[in-house]
């Protein structure tokens, strides 16, 4: 099951660097830069996919004491770094070109860099508790709480004034992206929903086999 | 609006050197911890 996900996942990236760099148009106003954005935001979104993952997975730890629950969490939460480093970083990028400037104290830039730092401390404390209970007790809450970050960095440009542009894709009005655009960003959301199924998969067998040696 | 190529694949390399990366420590720790599980003994 995981390897058949595993090849589905390479042949959607696949699919998703032939949309994103031979179908989707040159963007008229940034050029090819523009082209980060296949990246930068099917990273944010899986990033956010990931982090509601330990929401629910610590909320149902907590009401049900469950070991797989924690499992969940805490391979979700991993991944969830990983990926929100992924956008910060793709973001510099994007941004030294089009804004000037690697890094700016923007809204959305910072509450996205509270956002991985929470949830890097949410992997240490779980690295610093050997207690299989109260670790899973402890992270929990964490993850939960850390949870209440993932709308202000999503509507941090809606509420405050910002340099990142207001929100396209999940934003209240029909989005105004070209639809070549549009169908390369999806594919390359699609392709990394499926490389996000198949690291937790992965990581999830790890954490089992961790309590069974 | 130069065409800025570099920065394109700047974004794409480290991304693909992350997740490479994170694959290849997924893969090995499972190896490692199957290994070690092989090796146990059965208790009775």
């Amino acid at each position: 099951m995981t390897r058949a996900l595993g090849w589905l996942t390479v042949v959607g990236l696949a699919a998703g660097l032939a949309a994103g760099f031979g179908y989707a148009p040159r963007e008229a106003v940034q050029g090819n830069v523009q082209r980060i954005m296949y990246l930068h935001v099917p990273a944010v979104l899986t990033a956010y996919l990931a982090f509601v993952l330990v929401l629910l997975g610590s909320i149902a730890y907590l009401a049900t004491r469950r070991p797989g629950w924690d499992r969940l969490a805490a391979a979700a939460g991993e991944i969830g770094v990983l990926f929100t480093g992924l956008t910060i970083v793709s973001g510099s990028i994007w941004g030294k070109p089009t804004w000037g400037t690697w890094w700016t104290w923007d809204a959305r830039l910072t509450s996205t860099a509270v956002l991985f730092c929470v949830y890097v401390g949410y992997l240490l404390l779980r690295s610093l508790i050997e207690d299989p209970e109260a670790r899973a007790r402890y992270a929990a809450v964490v993850g939960i709480l850390g949870a209440v970050n993932i709308p202000i960095v999503h509507f941090s440009v809606k509420w405050w004034r910002a340099l990142h542009q207001p929100s396209t894709i999940l934003g209240p009005e029909r989005s105004p992206i070209d639809p070549a655009i549009g169908l390369a960003l999806f594919v390359n959301w699609v392709a990394f929903t499926l490389l996000f199924a198949y690291f937790l998969s992965r990581r999830m067998e790890i954490a089992r086999l961790e309590e069974q040696t | 609006m130069p065409s800025n190529w570099g920065y394109v694949l700047a974004a794409y390399g480290i991304a693909a050197v992350a997740l490479l990366s994170y694959w290849r420590h997924l893969a090995r720790r499972t190896r490692a911890l199957a290994t070690r599980r092989a090796a146990k003994p059965r208790s009775a």
